[in-house]
């Protein structure tokens, strides 16, 4: 058992660990020399493209392909008579890789065609002919549930996909024996992560049954796993690269079927196939978007403002088919239990097919709409208690020792000092006390007074460093040698997606060996060359594979100071390596360069190289068939803070300052840990201003990015971003997890500043201008009605 | 397929004869036919600003342009930004900075940078800010792509004297 009592940083001086380093992938990056996916180019290849369905929901009468495979140029044309006719999916397998005999939703994948070039490959789409016999859809979770609504998977006799009843204490009680009570209902929306790179893959299929995959994926091990599954072949016959990735964030990890077909129509074929969306399939079919839910919140409080309870009744928008969106509305449906100390929930929760686009994972995992609820409803509370809201949460936050009604253990945890230090850097307790709170006042006063319909709002968040839920291992693993001339080389499976892992891995191994930063490597992920790594995603890399990079440079450098030992005739006790000098301590010039002990080991009878391999999987638990059980071994917290105007003749809303703290434990690398917050909080922005996919009759609207408005340079606020002085004893050098947090309460802080500034309450994302001077006339013809 | 045409053109510093189709994109060419890939295609609509290359020195969406409207101008990719081994002030501050994180965004943010600091010796960030507003980024919130364009125009600025 780790120790309970707070938690404090060793005296170690870091030398690499902490600096401000610019990323390994830099030249490259800035010199368009790195390769993405669209960029391999392999000789003989074909081009891909994907027959889609037009319809929410239909039956394939026929489908017949004869005069697109007789077109000059094409190469192959695949239907669902060409796969196994199995069904995949990391939870449920429930999805085919083409449809066999009727689609769930616009988009889904019909046939594939591979042709000389990608103009042929889209003129022979229009001539497979397919008839079809429409059925009836069902878009609104709510309808799915009801008993005679159509049914999205015939086998199954209900929609419903998944099912979370879980009661910790006894929350009715508590919330009828409690002082305050608030009650509201809240709907969040999709949003898609529309990263500047689609998803996208390269194929090439050889004749020893080795099917080799190029693709933009975050979890190459997994994906493999699941290419092999949904193709009939042999884990170890599908070899998955990483080329470099243009960005995730939850959409790639292979929950659609761009892998699959592009090495379907690669085996078919006989030749290298490149198969790319374009960006209206990427919002169509492609990346999962984050899981639309209605979420009914009830908070119990007593009258000094402790939280008694809290009940929670959810129902999410799972799309077609089950891909990650089980795993996420999980999260929605427990995790804010670790960020305050409830002592009583209740939670019932239900996933629900639906004719659309499946939905899934996204940066925050199910955080972003279950916060959009629940810290709204906290902010409703300290307004009834007649409480500063910063007040209120600092009284009920997690702090280190804490187990959550679930079972998760918090050891570090700085969320109090995050709030404390985001209040400040917004000047919060000046501000609130020298606004006038609008709340039953009315607009006109409000213009008068000038400085009006100014507000504040705050959130905060808890987060996993990686969560145990692919069956019971949550680990990484990883290979660092030194070669002859001193450099290190690291091999890592995890992957580099843009969040600047290579680059904090090769600090992390940096630090621990003694060398330059400059002298380490690392590889590309390849599941041919690297050992078995789960992927990008819970926020785990830098505390779960830094942890695993950090183990194998461990016993590297055990090796090293064995032969340094022999060739010094000192003990390997007595040595210490910095900046690549093995020397003994206290005696600076008796020393051999880390190459000379290389070369030393290797070049002898019998030699061998500086090469070992290190693991790390945590302290967490998978959790039992109640839900309960520790997820991850570390969290991190962070609080966000808006003071923001609102136009009330226009409904718009101005950001005037935007803070977030986060509590990452050890900052490995500042530059890529504020970039981590900055492009997080952007994210979160967007999905609660800006980002609206419009659909009618289960077809999107504005499948493009001039009509689905992620945030530009324009939109984005001034903004401040801290770190909290914080150290994560199971972390490499302290350090835990980060990529996900910054954009989990977002919205919520938007939300309550805007109510603070003008009275209203927005409660259904996104939150728009309409909405707003809607609200805002109501209100004025209700005041006037009175 | 209609029939081929030939164009002239300078990319990069280097003469180029091509043939293509009147359909052909600047882009498509640039990347299938040249294997300069480092523009990159991310709406296909001129909107998200990846594909942003110089054409006589201003700045386009070579999304949009078909080869054949570059016949006889004078083109400047990513790859040819830097001297030999050495990189344009631009690119090392986005190093410094972290002006980027999964970098597909980022030739074209750096060739729209480029062309804002050829026009304005010491933009302001309110410049910046507008000039950049159609080069899209989806992982950096644009705050240190910025702080990168204002760093690399004072170094351009200083070394000039200005």
């Amino acid at each position: 058992m780790l120790t309970m009592t707070a938690v404090q940083a060793p005296q170690k001086q870091l030398s690499i660990v902490g600096r401000r380093l610019g990323r390994v992938d830099g030249e490259e990056k800035v010199s368009g020399r790195a390769e993405y996916v669209a960029d391999v180019l392999l000789p003989g290849m074909l081009w891909g493209a994907v027959l889609r369905s037009p319809y929410p929901h239909a039956r394939i009468v026929k489908l017949d392909t004869s005069r697109a495979g007789s077109l000059a140029g094409v190469r192959a044309v695949v239907t669902a008579d060409e796969t196994p006719k199995r069904t995949w999916g990391v939870f449920v397998r429930d999805q085919p890789v083409l449809a066999i005999d009727k689609v769930r939703y616009v988009g889904e994948e019909v046939a594939a065609v591979a042709a000389v070039d990608l103009d042929t490959a889209r003129e022979a789409l229009e001539l497979i002919d397919v008839e079809w016999e429409e059925l009836p859809a069902v878009f609104d979770p709510d309808e799915a549930m009801r008993p005679d609504a159509p049914l999205v998977h015939e086998e199954r006799n209900s929609n419903v996909a998944a099912t979370i009843e879980v009661e910790r204490g006894d929350a009715e009680r508590a919330l009828a024996e409690s002082d305050v009570v608030v009650e509201e209902t809240f709907q969040s929306h999709p949003q898609w992560h529309a990263p500047i790179e689609t998803i996208g893959s390269v194929a090439q299929y050889t004749p020893n049954g080795k099917l080799t995959i190029w693709m933009n994926t975050q979890t190459l091990f997994m994906a493999r796993g699941r290419i092999a599954w949904a193709l009939g072949m042999s884990e170890a016959d599908v070899r998955v690269i990483q080329p470099y990735v243009g960005g995730g964030f939850g959409g790639k990890s292979c929950d659609d079927n761009n892998a699959m077909l592009c090495g379907l129509l690669a085996k078919v074929s006989g030749r290298p196939i490149k198969l790319l969306n374009s960006r209206e399939e990427e919002f169509l079919a492609g990346s999962r978007p984050r899981v639309p839910m209605k979420i009914s919140v009830k908070l119990g409080f007593s009258r000094d403002g402790l939280v008694q309870a809290k009940q929670i009744r959810l129902v999410a928008d799972n799309g077609a088919y089950c891909g990650k969106a089980p795993g996420v509305f999980g999260v929605s449906s427990l995790r804010h239990d670790t960020a305050y100390r409830y002592p009583n929930v209740k939670v019932q929760s239900y996933l629900v097919y639906t004719n659309k686009i499946p939905t899934g994972a996204f940066r925050g995992f199910g955080n972003p709409s279950a916060e959009w609820a629940v810290e709204q409803a906290w902010d409703i509370a300290a307004e009834k208690l007649r409480m500063d809201p910063i007040e209120v949460a600092l009284l009920n936050a997690a702090e280190p020792g804490y187990v959550s009604p679930h079972g998760n253990r918090v050891i570090s945890c700085e969320l109090k000092q995050c709030i404390r230090k985001a209040a400040e850097l917004i000047d919060w307790k000046a501000k609130r006390a020298n606004r006038q709170p609008l709340h039953g006042v009315s607009p006109d006063q409000g213009t008068a007074q000038g400085e009006q319909y100014r507000g504040l709002g705050m959130g905060t968040t808890v987060h996993v460093s990686g969560k145990r839920h692919f069956g019971d291992y949550d680990g990484s693993s990883a290979v660092v040698k030194v070669s002859e001339d001193g450099k290190v080389q690291i091999w890592s499976g995890e992957g580099e997606i843009g969040q600047g892992t290579m680059t904090v891995l090769c600090q992390i191994v940096a630090e621990e060996l003694g060398v330059p930063f400059e002298d380490v490597a690392i590889s590309r992920a390849d599941t041919d060359l690297t050992t078995y790594c789960l992927g990008a995603f819970g926020s785990r890399l830098t505390y779960i594979a830094g942890n695993a990079v950090k183990n194998a440079a461990a016993a590297v450098k055990e090796q090293i100071l064995e032969t340094a030992s022999e060739l010094l005739e000192a003990s390997a006790e007595d040595l210490q390596i910095n900046e690549g000098q093995v020397f003994v301590k206290g005696a600076r010039g008796r020393s051999v360069t880390v190459a000379e002990v290389a070369r030393a080991r290797q070049f002898r009878r019998g030699g061998q190289p500086i090469v070992a391999s290190g693991s790390f999987d945590p302290d967490s638990v998978l959790q039992d068939a109640t839900r309960y059980g520790n997820e991850s071994g570390a969290y991190n917290f962070g609080a966000q803070m808006a003071e923001v105007q609102v136009d009330p003749e226009a409904g718009q809303v101005t950001i005037l300052n935007y803070v977030s703290v986060a509590d990452c434990g050890t900052v490995v690398n500042p530059i890529a840990a504020e970039g981590q917050q900055e492009g997080a909080i952007a994210q979160g922005l967007g999905y609660a201003l800006t980002e609206r996919i419009l659909v009618e009759d289960g077809r999107p609207l504005n499948p493009n990015f001039s009509d689905y408005k992620i945030p530009c340079t324009l939109d984005m606020p001034p903004l401040k971003i801290a770190f909290a002085d914080s150290y994560e004893p199971s972390g490499p050098f302290g350090a835990k997890g980060l990529g996900e947090l910054g954009l989990d309460p977002t919205a919520a802080v938007l939300a309550n500043a805007i109510y603070d500034a003008c009275g209203v309450r927005i409660t259904n994302l996104p939150i728009s201008a309409d909405k707003i001077y809607r609200a805002l006339k109501d209100r004025e013809g209700g005041e006037q009605r009175r | 397929m209609a029939a081929t045409q030939s164009i002239r053109l300078t990319i990069n510093g280097q003469q180029h004869e091509l043939d293509v189709p009147p359909n052909r994109l600047l882009l498509d060419s640039l990347r299938y036919d040249l294997g300069l890939t480092g523009s990159k295609e991310g709406c296909g609509i001129g909107v998200c600003g990846a594909c942003t290359v110089l054409v006589n020195g201003k700045m386009v969406s070579s999304c949009l342009m078909l080869a054949v409207m570059a016949n006889g101008t004078d083109v400047l990719t990513i790859e040819g930004l830097a001297k030999g081994d050495e990189l344009d002030p631009i690119q090392r501050a986005f190093i410094e900075y972290g002006g980027f994180q999964c970098g597909i965004c980022t030739p074209g943010q750096i060739m729209a940078a480029r062309a804002l600091l050829n026009e304005v010796t010491r933009p302001t960030e309110e410049q910046v800010k507008e000039w950049m507003m159609g080069n899209l980024c989806r992982c950096t919130g644009y705050y240190k792509i910025i702080e990168s364009i204002l760093a690399a125009a004072e170094v351009e600025a200083q070394a000039k004297g200005a």
